[in-house]
């Protein structure tokens, strides 16, 4: 199978995620603007546009409304919070969606990284209730999507009564969207086989996942990687950019340190400390922390020429992982870029990995 | 002509300004007359189909009709959803959202409705009910009651004005929300406002404080304009509109029209059966549905007004049933006790409202600008006086 690369869009030209203090932000966006995005991702070979959830940004289902009728190919990965709307109405949203888009749309749930945004939607559980609360949630969604009859549901925090829907998931081959779900903790990883098709994980060395990915993976779901990307045409460019962009950075806000204080996800917490504990901003070669200061933990960047990130994304693949979740600075440039120089580079790499496995395969059946 | 300032910043002058009209969106398969109860079993309403009624939207506009109604229901797409979709396609007309409360956080829809203005330049708006069928709700994980729920609806609107209303940062603290520094992005985009209208519908005492106290137009089933007057007094001096929610079959005679009524029902006697429509009135809550089942009692409220369709299309069918003359009467005489925006319906769907649009609206236009004329006339004698 080919690796699947799915690419964040940038709903309100955050150029720098997280470089700016939110209060600049206005979520406001141009529509034109997000369709470009969409039509130069349908042109990267991207399969996927994640559309973030968040007090700063527009509300993600309701702008993949409007995209999806202005695109053709490109998918939709919707990320959403189960405490802030019955699962009844997020299914009848989402198939909504199904329907006019001939199903391009994927959930990403995300279980909630900060309490205090979190009040803001009046949602004041805490971590593990939170992912209690997602189990239900996804449990009563499957439900809907199963379509076998009406929906009955007793949990703690939903109960649902004959529950129906008329509006189907469409297409029919598949009767519910692709179900992404992100975290690190314990509960993350199981929530994800209960429910899931694919766990995102934020990047690390390929040493440090080695060990977790095949007992997920044994279970009947992808695991995918969450990493930004800065490729330029050789390695040297692509570090020296990277430092440039640091050094302008540092001038602003250390957001990272603020912001691990205050959230109470593992995922977040432990890639932050990933950065700070490592003696280098180089866990290989080309995974680099040094962003992670000053934008956050999804700041963990593949970084060097097309060779160098192609090589490094097949060595993920070697280990089990079969999706990525990318990021850039700025992301069309990226995008485009990593299109254009990088995935051919990928599939080559792919191609020749299978060839190679093909005669593998000949040669053992030959021994024997 | 008194100008009030109401709560939410907009101002109400009863019986001067033109009369809306809203037209409620028809969904796929749904062309002829179709029962509230039917709506229920047919597959093909669930599914959105853009094409058809965008189209619809672009006759809406060009019959000059405000906005198109596009309600909720198990059965159905998503309002929100459905009028971000749609909003692509047509540029003019408005949609208004029906919603209740128990469905979303009160963030979450605001930032939903925020996003669509944003789309569609501010073309929604919105109507709250309060919810008229307990079986249906328990299917959205809602048990709260008749009165619970208003409750709940007034706290819910109240929390989303907080965030329309644009302080730095919005807490609330209540029985059913309780929200701490909440703060939004993405405003309200419109030309002319900072939160949508809200059409509170129902006929319960509780719909009429909370249309009060968080809306800007009380939207009930229509009756006779007499019963109506004494209903609507103390809401419009409360500086908020005034609606009704009817049916319209107008044909170029009375005859015609009333031929066309019964023959929708399938009949002339058919009116006074209770049929699909009984099991549905046992099990709703509705105040005002179970009322208006009641008013199908009697055939005709007025020579125009007709409540055959009631008992078998459901509460919303109570009908103004005539020729063009007889129905711009009609509703110049809602006009003159207070009454200035409607939401019609009608069957055949799209033919109904294109014969509204050609024959009936531009009748009620002229009786407009005739009493308009009268009143300056009035009043320029009065000064000269």
């Amino acid at each position: 199978m080919s690796v699947r690369f799915h690419w964040s869009l940038s709903q309100v030209g955050d150029k720098f995620r997280r470089a700016n203090a939110t209060t600049d932000m206005k979520g406001l966006f141009s529509l034109e603007t997000q369709i470009e995005f969409c039509r130069a991702a349908e042109e990267s070979g991207i399969d996927s546009l994640l559309m973030a959830v968040g007090f700063t940004r527009p509300d993600p289902t309701v702008l993949s409304a409007a995209l999806g009728m202005e695109t053709k190919k490109i998918k939709f990965m919707v990320a959403c919070r189960p405490g802030v709307i019955s699962p009844t109405v997020f299914v009848q949203q989402i198939n909504t969606i199904s329907a006019v888009t001939n199903g391009r749309i994927h959930i990403n749930i995300v279980t909630g990284h900060s309490p205090h945004e979190l009040r803001y939607y009046g949602d004041w559980l805490d971590h593990d209730q939170r992912y209690q609360r997602t189990d239900e949630f996804l449990s009563v969604c499957r439900a809907f999507w199963r379509r076998d009859g009406e929906v009955n549901f007793e949990g703690q925090y939903y109960q649902i009564q004959n529950g129906r829907l008329n509006t189907p998931f469409v297409p029919g081959e598949r009767n519910s969207p692709e179900i992404f779900l992100g975290g690190n903790s314990e509960l993350a990883e199981r929530l994800a086989i209960k429910h899931a098709n694919c766990l995102w994980r934020f990047a690390d060395s390929p040493e440090n996942l080695r060990s977790r990915i095949p007992e997920i993976t044994s279970q009947g779901i992808e695991v995918g990687l969450l990493v930004s990307v800065l490729a330029r045409p050789t390695r040297e460019a692509a570090v020296r950019d990277a430092n440039t962009m640091v050094r302008s950075l540092a001038a602003k806000q250390q957001f990272g340190k603020e912001f691990a204080q205050r959230t109470d996800s593992t995922a977040y917490r432990s890639t932050l400390e990933l950065a700070e504990k490592s003696d280098s901003q180089w866990l290989t070669p080309w995974l680099w922390t040094g962003a992670i200061p000053y934008l956050g933990s999804p700041a963990i960047a593949l970084v060097g020429g097309p060779k160098e990130i192609a090589s490094a994304i097949l060595e993920y693949k070697e280990i089990g992982i079969s999706q990525f979740l990318f990021m850039g600075w700025p992301d069309l440039d990226e995008m485009i870029f990593f299109g254009r120089e990088v995935l051919p580079l990928v599939r080559d790499g792919e191609a020749e990995l299978a060839g190679a496995a093909k005669v593998a395969r000949r040669f053992s059946y030959g021994s024997c | 002509m008194a100008v009030a300032e109401t709560l939410h910043g907009h101002s109400v002058e009863v019986g001067s300004k033109p009369l809306r009209f809203h037209w409620r969106l028809p969904y796929a398969g749904e062309s002829t007359g179709m029962a509230m109860a039917d709506q229920a079993t047919a597959a093909a309403i669930g599914l959105p189909d853009p094409k058809a009624q965008i189209e619809f939207c672009r006759h809406a506009e060009e019959c000059g009709i405000d906005s198109l109604l596009v309600d909720f229901g198990f059965a159905k797409p998503d309002p929100m959803l459905l009028a971000a979709i749609l909003g692509q396609g047509a540029k003019k007309i408005k949609f208004i959202l029906a919603y209740r409360s128990g469905l979303f956080s009160p963030a979450m829809f605001v930032q939903q409705l925020n996003t669509l203005s944003a789309l569609i330049d501010g073309r929604l708006l919105l109507n709250i009910v309060a919810g008229y069928s307990p079986e249906e709700q328990r299917g959205y994980g809602d048990f709260l009651s008749h009165d619970a729920r208003y409750e709940r609806t007034e706290e819910f609107l109240a929390a989303c004005h907080a965030f329309w209303n644009g302080g730095a940062e919005v807490n609330f603290a209540g029985k059913h929300y309780r929200i701490e520094k909440g703060k939004l992005k993405t405003p309200f985009v419109s030309p002319d406002r900072s939160s949508p209208e809200i059409i509170v519908g129902g006929g319960s005492a509780q719909a009429q404080q909370l249309a009060r106290r968080e809306g800007t137009c009380w939207m009930q089933l229509a009756d006779e304009p007499e019963k109506i007057r004494a209903g609507i007094s103390t809401v419009l001096a409360s500086s908020v509109e005034a609606g009704l929610r009817l049916c319209m079959i107008s044909r170029p005679t009375h005859q015609g029209a009333v031929q066309a009524a019964r023959a929708l029902i399938g009949g002339e006697h058919h009116a006074r059966k209770s049929d699909g429509q009984t099991a549905f009135i046992e099990k709703t809550d509705s105040v005002s549905f179970k009322a208006a089942y009641q008013r199908g009692d009697n055939e005709w409220l007025t020579r125009t007004l007709w409540t055959g369709a009631v008992r078998v299309q459901g509460p919303t069918a109570i009908s103004l049933v005539g020729s063009p003359a007889e129905i711009a009467d009609a509703i110049m005489e809602y006009k003159d006790i207070g009454i200035s925006q409607f939401i019609l319906s009608g069957w055949p769907k799209l033919a109904e409202m294109m014969f509204f649009g050609r024959e009936v609206l531009p009748r009620i236009r002229q009786r407009e600008a005739e009493r308009a004329a009268k009143g300056d006339a009035r009043s320029r004698t009065s000064v000269m006086n």
